[in-house]
C-alpha cells in the first residue's frame, strides 16, 4: 500500500515516480491508423411532416486482416417503431415505457430506401434484420445487415450510397421533437464496429444501454427551415440560404469522432465564448500538476477551445452559469486527463420536452436546467461537467457502452465528482415543491458527489457485478446504480488507497493511451497495475467482477485492569500454591491504592470481516486504538480470515478502537461498526431525535387540518 | 359586525384563554415523543458505541445515512405502518382535543382549568368524532371528485405548453386551487363543530346540513376571516424559517434552535386556537346560539 499522507512521504513518492520508467509511457500516443470510416451525409428536416430525408455516403476501410463479406448497421430509430422492439419490450417489462411513445402518431422509425455500392450494385435485396443479442426480441428492427458481392480484403475500402427516410419520434430516449423543437440523435444508418477475428460488434438498441461505434470523419449537411437555429457535433463550415430563402443548409465537419448529433429550434439563443488556456489556467497550477504527474509542465499545456451555447430564452439568465461550469470542466479534465483535442464544444440547453436532461455526443452535449434554480444546488453545473466529461470517457477513450458501460459512466461519474468538488465544493441537496426550490427557504445539507455515490454503491453491491453487459442487469436501477455509483465509489476507494497523485497518473495514462481507441476493462486493470506498481487484480475481482459486500469492523473491545493474582493452583519453585479468593481480594484492595499511572490495563480488540469481499495484495486493514491517557496504538491486519484479535497492555484504559480511521475503504457498507467505544454516548442521537421530534410535532399539527 | 371586529374578539378570547396552549403543547410533545421513541431506540442501538454517532451531532451526513439505509432497507414498510397507525390514532385524539378547545372558548368562565378542559374533551368527543367521519366524506367529494374536474383545464394548459413557465404556473395555480378548496372544507367542518358546542347539540348530521345554509349566506366573510388566520400561520412560518436558517450550527446553536422550534410550534398552536375563536365569534355574531 502506498498512500501518501505527509510531505515527506510525498517527496519520497515523487522521487520514486520520477525514477520510474513508466512515466514516459503514460503519454503514449494511440496507434495512428486513422479513422476506418468516413461519412458524407446530407439531410433535410421536414418540419411539417416531422420527417428526415437523407443521403449518406459511407466509406469504410478494412483495417483488419479479415476478409469481410458483409456490413452490419444500427438503425436505432426503429427502437421507437412499435412495442415489439427490444427497447420497448424491455421498458414494458420494467413498467418504464415513456408515455410519449404511447401517444398516437408519436412513433419513430427509419427506412433504408436505397443502398448500393459506389458502382451502383444494389444491396437492398441482401438486406436482412439481425437479432444478435439474447434474450431474443425477434421483431426488433434496430440491426440490419447487407452482404457484399465480393469480400472486402484487408486494407481495401468500400463505399456505400445510402438513402434513408425517418419519421422523427415524439421525444423518447433523448431523441425526437416537441412542437417545433428537435433533438436529433442516433438518427443515421451507422455501421457497427468490425472486430478482427470476431466480426461485427453491433448490438440492438436496449433500454439499459448506450452506444458503440468506430471513429470516423464526418461531413454533414443539414437543411432546415430558415427560421431555425442549428447546433451540431463538430465545426460549422458554412450556412447557405436556398434561392427562395425558405431554407438554410448548414455544413458541419469533424474528424475522429464516432457519432454525430444535432438540434434545431427557432427559439434558441446562440452564445459563443472562448476558453483561453492562458487566462483560465495559472502557471502555478501547471507547476503543481507537473509535480503530481511527474510530467513536464510544457506537456500539460491546454489548447484554446471555442465554447458554443444554445440556450432557451427562458434560461437566458443562466448563460454565465453554463459557461463557468464548462470552463471548469475544460480546465480540470484537460489538466488531469489530457488536453481536449477538438476546436469546438457545443453545449445545448435541450429545448422544452425534447431532452429530459443531460446526454453526451462527440463535441456536443445536452445539459438541462429549470426556470427556477438555486446557486447552492449545483445544477446545471453537475450535469454540464458530467456530459462534457463524457467527451473524454466515451468520446475519446471510446469503450463499448453496450458491454462495459462502467468504463465511461463509472469513470466519468468519478471524474465529475472530482471536478465539481474542486471547482464548487459540496453542493446542496436539491428539493423542490411544484417546481419551486425549497432550498430558498431551508438549508438542506451539503455533500460531495462521492458521499451520495457510496449510498447507492453499498445498496446495490450484491445485485449484479459492475461489469455485467448493460442489457443483462437485473433491473434498470441495478444498471444505473452499478455502472455509475458503484463503479465511481470503487474508483474513489482506489484513489484513497493509491493516493491522489498516483490515481491521477493512472487516469491520465489510461486516457492518453486509449484515445481514439476502444479500451476494455482489462486495459484499465493493466494500466492500474502498471502505473501503481502493484498487482491490484484482486481489487477488480472483488469489486467489479463479483457481487461482494465489503464490511470490516470492530466486533469487540474489552479493557480491564490487569490482575496481579488469579484463582487456582500454581507451581511456584517446585511447590503447589493455591491462590484463594481472599488473596485476590487483598490484591485488589492493594490495587485500589495505586495511582492511575501505576496500574496496567489489558485491552483486547477483535476485528472482523463481516462481508464477503476480501482484501488482497498489499492492502491491509488499519486498526487504531486510542487510550484514555491520549496515547494510541496502530496495528495492521491482512483481512483474509474472518477475524483477528489484538491485545494491548497499557497504563490506561482503551477509549475506543477503530478500523480504517482514514476512511480509505469508502466502499465499506457499514462505517458505524468501524469503531467501538468503551462507553456509550447519546448526545448525537438526542440531537438528531430532537430534530425529528420537531418534524413530527409539525406533522401532527398538519393533521389537525383533517380533524 | 365586520370581520375585523370579529377577528379582534377572537384575538382577545385567545389571549384570555391562552392557558389552552399549556394543555395542548404537552399533549403534542408527548405524542411526538411516543412516535419518535422507536427511532431513538434504533439510532441509539446503532450508534451509541460508534464514533459515527458523534457525527449525528453535526447534522445530516451521507455516511451515517448510508449505513442506516443499507442496514434497515427492509424496514420502510414497518416505518410507514408505524407512522400511518400513529397518525390515525392522533386524528382520533384530535377529535377529542378539539372538544376541549372549542368548549373552553365557548365557556363563560374566564379561567381555563385542566379539569374543565378534559371535561369538554370527553363531553364533545362522540359528536366531534362523527363530524370527523363526515369531514372525510367532504374531503373526498371536494378534493377527490371536484378536484379532478378542476384539474382538467390545468392539465390541458400544461400539455400544450411551449415553455416550462407554463407548466410551473399551471401546477402552482392548481396547488393554490386545491389549497383553497381544502381550506373551504376545513372551515366548513370547523363551523359544524363550533355550532355543536354553541348549540350544545348532539346531532352532527343536522348541524352539518344547517351549516350549508349558514355559510352559504355569508361564505365570503367567513372565508376571509379564515384566510386572515391562515396568513398569520404562513407569516409565522416564514419568520421561523428565516431565523432558523441564520442560527449557528455549532456551540449553543442546536439548543437555541430547539427552543426556537418549540416557540414556533406554540405559535402554530395559537393560530389553531385563534381560528376556532374567530369562528365562534363569527357564529355568535350572525347566528346567536339557540
Amino acid at each position: 500500500m502506498r498512500k501518501i499522507t505527509s510531505p515527506s512521504c510525498l517527496a519520497l513518492g515523487i522521487a520514486f515516480l520520477l525514477a520510474s520508467p513508466l512515466i514516459g509511457a503514460q503519454e503514449t500516443q494511440p496507434a495512428e491508423k486513422g479513422s476506418p470510416l468516413r461519412y458524407e451525409i446530407s439531410v433535410e428536416l421536414d418540419n411539417a411532416g416531422k420527417m428526415l430525408r437523407g443521403r449518406e455516403g459511407i466509406i469504410w476501410r478494412n483495417q483488419t486482416q479479415d476478409e469481410v463479406t458483409d456490413m452490419w448497421f444500427h438503425l436505432y430509430w426503429n427502437a421507437f417503431k412499435n412495442e415489439r422492439s427490444a427497447m420497448l419490450e424491455e421498458s414494458r417489462e420494467e413498467g418504464a415505457l415513456g408515455r410519449s411513445a404511447e401517444e398516437e402518431g408519436s412513433w419513430g422509425w427509419i427506412d433504408l430506401t436505397r443502398i448500393t455500392l459506389s458502382d451502383g450494385t444494389d444491396l437492398r435485396p441482401t438486406l436482412e434484420f439481425m437479432i444478435p443479442d439474447l434474450p431474443a426480441h425477434p421483431e426488433d428492427r434496430t440491426v440490419a445487415r447487407v452482404r457484399f458481392p465480393a469480400a472486402v480484403k484487408p486494407g481495401e475500402e468500400v463505399r456505400l450510397e445510402v438513402e434513408f427516410e425517418s419519421k422523427i419520434p415524439r421525444t423518447i430516449a433523448r431523441s425526437g421533437y416537441y412542437q417545433e423543437s428537435y433533438f436529433i440523435a442516433q438518427w443515421f444508418p451507422k455501421p457497427g464496429v468490425y472486430e478482427e477475428g470476431k466480426g461485427w460488434n453491433c448490438h440492438q438498441y436496449h433500454m439499459n444501454s448506450e452506444f458503440f461505434a468506430d471513429f470516423a470523419d464526418f461531413t454533414v449537411q443539414i437543411t432546415v427551415p430558415a427560421a431555425f437555429v442549428v447546433g451540431a457535433s463538430g465545426k460549422q463550415m458554412s450556412a447557405v440560404s436556398s434561392t427562395d430563402g425558405k431554407t438554410v443548409t448548414y455544413t458541419f465537419e469533424q474528424a475522429r469522432i464516432h457519432d454525430f448529433a444535432w438540434t434545431a429550434d427557432p427559439d434558441f439563443i446562440k452564445v459563443e465564448h472562448d476558453f483561453v488556456a492562458a487566462q483560465d489556467v495559472t502557471g502555478q497550477e501547471y507547476a503543481d500538476l507537473s509535480t503530481k504527474l511527474g510530467l513536464p509542465a510544457e506537456e500539460l499545456k491546454l489548447p484554446d477551445v471555442k465554447m458554443i451555447l444554445l440556450i432557451g430564452s427562458e434560461h437566458k439568465a443562466q448563460t454565465e452559469r453554463h459557461f463557468k461550469a464548462l470552463r471548469a470542466a475544460l480546465k480540470y479534465y484537460g489538466l488531469w486527463f489530457g488536453p481536449y483535442p477538438y476546436e469546438t464544444i457545443t453545449m445545448v440547453d435541450p429545448p422544452f420536452r425534447t431532452g429530459s436532461g443531460g446526454m453526451e455526443y462527440p463535441t456536443l452535449f445536452t445539459a438541462g436546467t429549470g426556470v427556477l434554480t438555486d446557486k447552492k444546488v449545483h445544477s446545471p453545473e453537475g450535469v454540464i461537467i458530467h456530459e462534457f466529461g463524457h467527451g473524454y470517457w466515451y468520446g475519446l477513450a471510446a469503450n463499448n457502452e453496450f458491454e462495459e458501460a462502467w468504463l465511461d459512466e463509472g469513470i466519468n461519474t468519478y471524474s465529475t465528482g472530482r471536478v465539481q468538488g474542486k471547482a464548487y465544493g459540496p453542493g446542496m441537496l436539491s428539493a423542490s415543491l411544484f417546481g419551486w426550490p425549497l432550498t430558498w427557504l431551508i438549508n438542506f445539507p451539503r455533500n460531495f458527489d462521492y458521499e451520495f455515490g457510496r449510498v447507492a454503491a453499498i445498496m446495490i453491491a450484491e445485485r449484479d457485478p459492475v461489469t455485467t453487459p448493460s442489457w443483462l442487469f437485473s433491473s434498470r436501477m441495478s444498471y444505473a446504480m452499478n455502472v455509475y455509483m458503484r463503479a465511481s465509489t470503487c474508483l474513489n476507494t482506489l484513489e484513497r488507497f493509491l493516493g491522489e497523485a498516483a490515481m491521477l497518473r493512472v487516469m491520465r495514462a489510461f486516457q492518453m493511451r486509449f484515445r481514439f481507441r476502444h479500451p476494455q476493462t482489462q486495459d484499465f486493470i493493466n494500466v492500474v497495475n502498471e502505473v501503481s506498481g502493484q498487482d491490484l487484480t484482486w481489487f477488480f475481482e472483488q469489486f467489479f467482477f463479483a457481487t461482494h459486500n465489503f464490511d470490516y469492523g470492530v466486533s469487540r473491545l474489552r479493557t480491564e485492569e490487569k490482575k496481579d493474582l488469579y484463582l487456582g493452583v500454581f507451581d511456584v519453585e517446585g511447590r503447589k500454591e493455591e491462590v484463594k479468593q481472599k488473596d485476590v481480594a487483598k490484591g485488589e484492595k492493594a490495587d485500589q491504592d495505586k495511582k492511575e499511572g501505576q496500574k496496567t490495563y489489558f485491552t483486547d480488540v477483535t476485528v472482523r470481516r463481516f462481508g464477503e469481499a476480501v482484501l488482497g495484495g498489499e492492502a491491509r486493514v488499519k486498526l487504531r486504538v486510542v487510550f484514555e491517557d491520549g496515547s494510541e496504538e496502530v496495528r495492521h491486519w491482512d483481512g483474509r480470515d474472518r477475524w483477528e484479535s489484538f491485545q494491548f497492555e497499557k497504563p490506561a484504559k482503551a477509549k475506543f478502537a477503530e478500523v480504517d480511521p482514514d476512511l480509505i475503504w469508502l466502499i465499506d457498507s457499514n462505517i458505524s461498526n468501524n469503531s467501538l467505544k468503551t462507553k456509550a454516548g447519546r448526545s448525537g442521537v438526542i440531537r438528531l431525535v430532537s430534530r425529528l421530534l420537531f418534524w413530527v410535532q409539525n406533522s401532527l399539527h398538519y393533521l389537525s387540518a383533517l380533524s | 359586525m365586520g370581520i375585523v371586529k370579529i377577528f379582534s374578539q377572537g384575538l382577545a378570547t385567545t389571549a384570555r384563554k391562552g392557558k389552552l396552549l399549556a394543555f395542548l403543547w404537552p399533549v403534542y410533545l408527548l405524542f411526538a415523543l411516543f412516535v419518535v421513541a422507536p427511532f431513538y431506540v434504533l439510532l441509539q442501538s446503532h450508534f451509541s458505541r460508534s464514533l459515527l454517532g458523534e457525527k449525528l451531532f453535526a447534522g445530516v451526513d451521507m455516511l451515517w445515512i448510508g449505513d442506516l439505509v443499507y442496514k434497515y432497507q427492509e424496514l420502510p414498510p414497518l416505518v410507514i405502518g408505524w407512522l400511518l397507525g400513529t397518525s390515525l390514532l392522533f386524528l382520533v385524539l384530535l377529535a377529542f382535543l378539539n372538544g376541549g378547545i372549542i368548549g373552553r372558548i365557548a365557556a363563560a368562565e374566564e379561567k381555563v382549568t385542566l379539569r374543565d378542559f378534559f371535561g369538554d374533551c370527553g363531553r364533545y368527543f362522540g359528536r366531534f368524532f362523527r363530524v370527523f367521519l363526515l369531514s372525510l366524506v367532504g374531503y373526498f367529494l371536494v378534493l377527490g371528485i371536484l378536484g379532478r374536474f378542476v384539474s382538467i383545464p390545468f392539465r390541458v394548459w400544461s400539455k400544450g405548453a411551449s415553455t416550462q413557465w407554463t407548466t410551473l404556473i399551471s401546477s402552482s395555480l392548481r396547488l393554490v386551487v386545491f389549497l383553497l378548496l381544502f381550506s373551504i372544507v376545513k372551515m366548513f367542518f370547523d363551523y359544524v363543530k363550533v355550532a355543536l358546542v354553541a348549540d350544545d347539540s348532539r346531532k352532527a348530521v343536522r348541524a352539518t346540513l344547517r351549516n350549508f345554509r349558514f355559510l352559504g349566506r355569508r361564505f365570503f366573510r367567513a372565508w376571509a376571516l379564515f384566510v386572515i388566520v391562515g396568513l398569520l400561520f404562513v407569516f409565522s412560518t416564514l419568520v421561523y424559517l428565516a431565523v432558523a436558517k441564520a442560527l449557528p450550527k455549532a456551540g449553543l446553536g442546536p439548543i437555541v434552535l430547539f427552543l426556537w422550534q418549540q416557540a414556533y410550534f406554540l405559535v402554530r398552536l395559537w393560530t389553531g386556537v385563534l381560528a376556532f375563536a374567530t369562528e365562534y365569534h363569527f357564529l355568535k355574531a350572525y347566528r346567536p346560539p339557540t
